[in-house]
C-alpha cells in the first residue's frame, strides 16, 4: 500500500521510501519523515494537487505523485 | 572579536533570537526560508558578533540559501556555536545539533518554544540534555527575548566548556574514519573526524572543499569500500542511511530520558483553521477572497481616503508655507521654481501613496507571520506544477508584491536551479509597491469608480502573464530537471503588534528612503531637463532637453495609445524607480497637486490608453535596483540582460494588444 491509499485523517506506519527521488528523500528524511514513522494524511488538494500529512507532530506538504512513491503499512 | 554563528533548523526562531540578542532589527516570518543571506550585528554587551545564518535541516545543502551556512562552517572563522533548538522538536532538531557537535567547535544549545512543547503535553528535563550532550543548554522565549541575558553570560563566559561529545558509528565506518583521517592534510580549525564523516555522508559541499586540497582518489575508493560492505550485510542499505540510522538511535534514547509526556497532545486550533484555510474546494477562493480584501483596504476603504489627505497637505499647506518661507529668504526665481515645482511636485507626488504602501505592506507582514505563507505555497502547488514551476515559487512571488529585490533574493529557498532561476526572471512581473502610486494615480484619474477592481485586474495580469512565460520558458529555454516540492506547514501563530508593526516599518521604510534619494534626484534632474533646452533657461516645456529625449520614444509608443514625449520621458526616468514615473508626470505637468494632474491627464490619455499606459508601466523593463540583484544572483549578464529584453517585448506586446484590441471592440 503507499501513502495516498489512505483516506484522509487515516494514520500508518511508513515502511518503504526506497522509490523516491534522491533529492527528495533526503529532504523528507532531514524533515523526520524515515521508515518506521508514523505518518497520517490530513488532506488532499484538488485536481491531483499535493497532500499534506502530519509525522511526529509536524506538517509536511509534497506532491501526490511523490507521496504515492511512499510505501506504508 | 570572537565570531559566534547562530545555527538551527529552519522556521525555530534564530532571527527573532539574533533580534535580541544584538538589539538590531532583521526580518522575521512564520515560514522556512525567510533567511537566504547571513547577517553580522554585535551581542548587546559588545564582547562578541554574532552571524545569523539561514535555516538548514542538516549540513547537506539541498538549496542555495543553504548552502550559504555550510559554506560559512567551512571557510570562516568563528569561535563558537549557537545551536538554537525548537522543543517541540527535538527529535528532528538533534540530528543537526549532533552534526554541529561533531565539528568541534565549542557549542551552547539555547532551547526555544518550550511553551509549545508544553502545549503539546512535553515536560522536558533541560539538566537532563546538557549532561548527554555535554554543553550547556539555555532555556529561552526568542520571540519575547526571555533567557537571552542567561544566554549571552554563558556564551561570553571566559572558561567555556570543553567539547568532549562523540558518537560511535560502528567498525566498519569508524575503520573508515580512521583511513579517512590519515588523509587529510594538517588541520586548520575544522576537525578532521567531522570532515571524514561529511565525506562518508557524501556532503558535495565538503566534497569540494577537500578536492581542492588534497586528491581524492583514496578517499573514494574507501568510501566505496565502506558502502559494499555495508550493502552485503543489508541490500537496500548506504553509509548515510546507516549513520542516520545511529544518530536517530542516539537522539531516541536522549529523548527517552529527558522528555515524558504528560497527557495526549489536544487538537489545536492550527488543525481547526487548516481544516478550512487548506480545504479542498475552500482553499483558492479564500486566497482569492484575502487578495481581494487587501486590495479593497489599500485603494478605497481606507487607502485613498488617507491618501487624499496627506495630498491636500502637501499641495495646501506645506506649498504655501514653503513659498512663503523662501519669499522671505530672498530665494532666487530660480531656487523657488526649483524646490516647488521640481522637489516639491515630485518628491510629495510619491510620498502621498505612503499610505496605500503601508497598507499593503502590513498585509504582506501579516501573511509572513501568522504562518500562512507556506500554506499558499500549497495551495498554488497544482497550478504551478503545470506550468512547470512548485508552490515554493509562489513565497518569492507574494514577496515581490511589496518588493522585487527581495522577492529575487527569496527565490533562493528553491531547491531546483532552473525553476530557481525561472522564479527569479519572472519575478519583475509581480507589480510591486513601487508601481502602486503610478496606477492610483492613473485610476483616480480615468476609472474612480472602479479602483480596486482595476488595479486588482493589473495585479492578475502580472501574476497571468508570468505564469503564462513560465510555461513558454520551462518548456522551451530552461527544460525543466525533474521538480521537486516539498514544504514544512508551520503552526500558526498570531502576529503580535510589535513584530507586525516592525516589519511593516523595515519595509515600507525603503519606500521612504528611496524619495529621499533616487526620487529627490530625479526630480531635481527632470526638472532642470525641463527648465533648460537647446533655446537657453527657462523655456517653454516643449522645446525643453526633456521633450527632445523623450519625443525620440513618442512615435514607437504611438501605436500604444501614449505617444507623447511627456510619456516617453517618465517611461525613460522609470526605470531609476517605477515611482519616478509620477514624479516626472507631476514636473512635466506642473501640477501642484493630485487632483489637478488628474484634470491635466485628461487632455493627453483616454481611460483606454491609461490602462494600456499602466499595463506597460507593470511590464516593462525592471527598475535599476532589481537588475542588481538579477545580476547578482544569476551571476550572469546573460540573464540580467535577458530579463530586460523579454520585459520590454512581453510589455510592447500586451501594450498593443491592449489598445488596439480595445479601439476594435469600441472602447475609447
Amino acid at each position: 500500500m503507499v501513502l495516498t491509499d489512505l483516506q484522509p485523517g487515516k494514520k500508518a506506519i511508513i515502511t518503504n521510501l526506497s522509490l523516491m527521488n534522491e533529492k527528495l528523500k533526503q529532504r523528507l528524511i532531514d524533515m523526520g519523515v524515515h521508515e518506521g514513522e508514523e505518518v497520517c494524511l490530513k488532506c488532499t488538494m484538488p485536481f491531483g494537487g499535493p497532500v499534506m500529512v502530519e509525522v511526529s507532530g509536524q506538517c509536511i506538504c509534497l506532491r501526490r505523485k511523490e507521496a504515492a512513491c511512499i510505501g506504508v503499512e | 572579536m570572537s565570531q559566534i554563528a547562530l545555527f538551527g533548523n529552519p522556521n525555530t526562531g534564530k532571527t527573532s533570537l539574533f533580534n535580541n540578542l544584538t538589539g538590531s532589527y532583521e526580518y522575521v516570518g512564520n515560514w522556512s526560508g525567510v533567511t537566504v543571506e547571513k547577517k553580522v550585528g554585535i551581542l548587546r554587551n559588545q564582547k562578541a558578533r554574532v552571524v545569523d545564518l539561514p535555516g538548514i535541516y542538516s549540513l547537506h545543502p539541498l538549496s542555495r540559501d543553504e548552502g550559504v551556512a555550510t559554506d560559512f562552517l567551512l571557510t570562516e572563522p568563528f569561535s563558537a556555536i549557537l545551536n538554537i533548538v525548537d522543543a517541540s522538536q527535538l527529535k528532528r532538531n538533534l540530528h543537526l545539533t549532533i552534526q554541529l557537535l561533531e565539528f568541534g567547535k565549542p557549542l551552547v544549545i539555547a532551547l526555544n518554544m518550550i511553551d509549545v512543547a508544553e502545549r503539546h503535553g512535553m515536560k522536558i528535563d533541560i539538566n537532563k540534555i546538557s549532561e548527554c550532550f555535554h554543553v550547556p543548554v539555555i532555556p529561552v522565549v526568542a520571540r519575547s527575548g526571555k533567557g537571552v541575558e542567561e544566554l549571552v553570560d554563558v556564551m561570553t563566559a571566559p572558561q567555556q566548556y570543553e567539547q568532549r561529545f562523540t558518537l560511535s558509528y560502528g567498525e566498519a565506518i569508524e575503520a573508515a574514519i580512521e583511513k579517512i583521517v590519515c588523509c587529510l592534510p594538517e588541520p586548520n580549525g575544522i576537525s578532521k573526524r567531522w570532515l571524514a564523516l561529511q565525506f562518508l555522508e557524501g556532503n558535495e559541499r565538503v566534497c569540494e572543499y577537500l578536492q581542492g586540497q588534497i586528491d581524492m582518489k583514496p578517499l573514494v575508493s574507501i568510501r566505496e569500500m565502506v558502502e559494499e560492505n555495508i550493502r552485503l550485510i543489508q541490500p537496500t542499505g548506504s553509509i548515510r542511511q546507516s549513520i542516520h540510522h545511529i544518530r536517530e538511535m542516539f537522539i531516541a534514547d536522549v529523548l527517552k530520558q529527558t522528555i515524558t509526556i504528560a497527557r495526549e497532545k489536544a487538537y489545536t486550533w492550527t488543525e481547526k483553521i487548516d481544516a478550512i484555510v487548506t480545504n479542498k474546494y475552500l482553499g483558492i477562493p479564500i486566497f482569492l477572497l484575502f487578495m481581494y480584501i487587501m486590495f479593497m483596504l489599500t485603494f478605497d476603504w481606507l487607502g485613498s481616503p488617507l491618501a487624499d489627505l496627506l495630498d491636500q497637505f502637501f499641495s495646501g499647506p506645506l506649498t504655501n508655507m514653503l513659498s512663503r518661507l523662501l519669499s522671505a529668504l530672498g530665494a532666487s526665481v530660480f531656487l523657488k521654481e526649483l524646490i516647488l515645482n521640481g522637489i516639491v511636485a515630485g518628491v510629495g507626488g510619491v510620498l502621498v501613496f505612503v499610505p496605500q504602501i503601508f497598507i499593503l505592506f502590513l498585509f504582506i507582514s501579516f501573511l509572513e507571520d501568522s504562518g500562512y505563507m507556506a500554506r499558499v505555497a500549497m495551495v498554488m502547488d497544482r497550478l504551478m506544477e503545470s506550468i512547470g514551476l512548485n508552490g515554493k515559487a509562489f513565497i518569492p512571488m507574494i514577496i515581490g508584491f511589496g518588493c522585487n529585490v527581495p522577492g529575487v533574493m527569496a527565490a533562493r529557498t528553491i531547491e531546483q536551479p532552473r525553476e530557481r532561476l525561472l522564479t527569479i526572471l519572472l519575478l519583475p512581473l509581480m507589480s510591486c509597491s513601487a508601481r502602486l502610486p503610478v496606477y492610483a494615480l492613473f485610476v483616480g484619474a480615468f476609472f474612480k469608480s472602479h479602483q480596486a477592481l482595476v488595479v486588482f485586474s493589473l495585479y492578475i495580469l502580472g501574476i497571468v502573464v508570468a505564469l503564462l512565460l513560465a510555461k513558454l520558458f520551462s518548456t522551451t529555454l530552461l527544460k525543466n530537471e525533474h521538480s521537486v516540492f516539498v514544504i514544512e506547514l508551520p503552526p500558526y501563530r498570531m502576529p503580535q503588534l510589535l513584530t507586525l508593526w516592525r516589519s511593516t516599518w523595515d519595509k515600507g521604510k525603503g519606500f521612504v528612503r528611496k524619495a529621499g534619494t533616487f526620487i529627490f534626484g530625479g526630480s531635481v534632474a527632470i526638472w532642470l531637463l525641463s527648465y533648460v533646452g537647446p533655446g537657453g533657461l527657462n523655456v517653454s516645456m516643449d522645446d525643453s532637453f526633456l521633450a527632445a529625449i523623450g519625443g525620440v520614444l513618442a512615435p514607437i509608443l504611438a501605436p500604444l495609445g501614449f505617444g507623447t514625449w511627456q510619456a516617453g520621458a517618465s517611461l525613460i526616468t522609470g526605470f531609476l524607480a517605477k515611482e519616478v514615473v509620477v514624479s516626472t508626470m507631476n514636473i512635466i505637468y506642473h501640477a501642484k497637486d493630485a487632483d489637478t494632474l488628474q484634470g491635466l491627464m485628461a487632455h493627453y490619455f483616454t481611460p483606454l490608453s491609461a490602462f494600456s499606459f499602466m499595463a506597460f508601466v507593470l511590464l516593462y523593463v525592471p527598475c535599476l535596483a532589481t537588475v542588481a540583484t538579477i545580476r547578482k544572483e544569476t551571476a550572469s549578464n546573460k540573464w540580467m540582460f535577458f530579463s530586460i529584453g523579454y520585459a520590454l517585448c512581453i510589455a510592447y506586446i500586451i501594450a498593443f494588444s491592449i489598445y488596439e484590441g480595445g479601439k476594435l471592440l469600441g472602447f475609447s
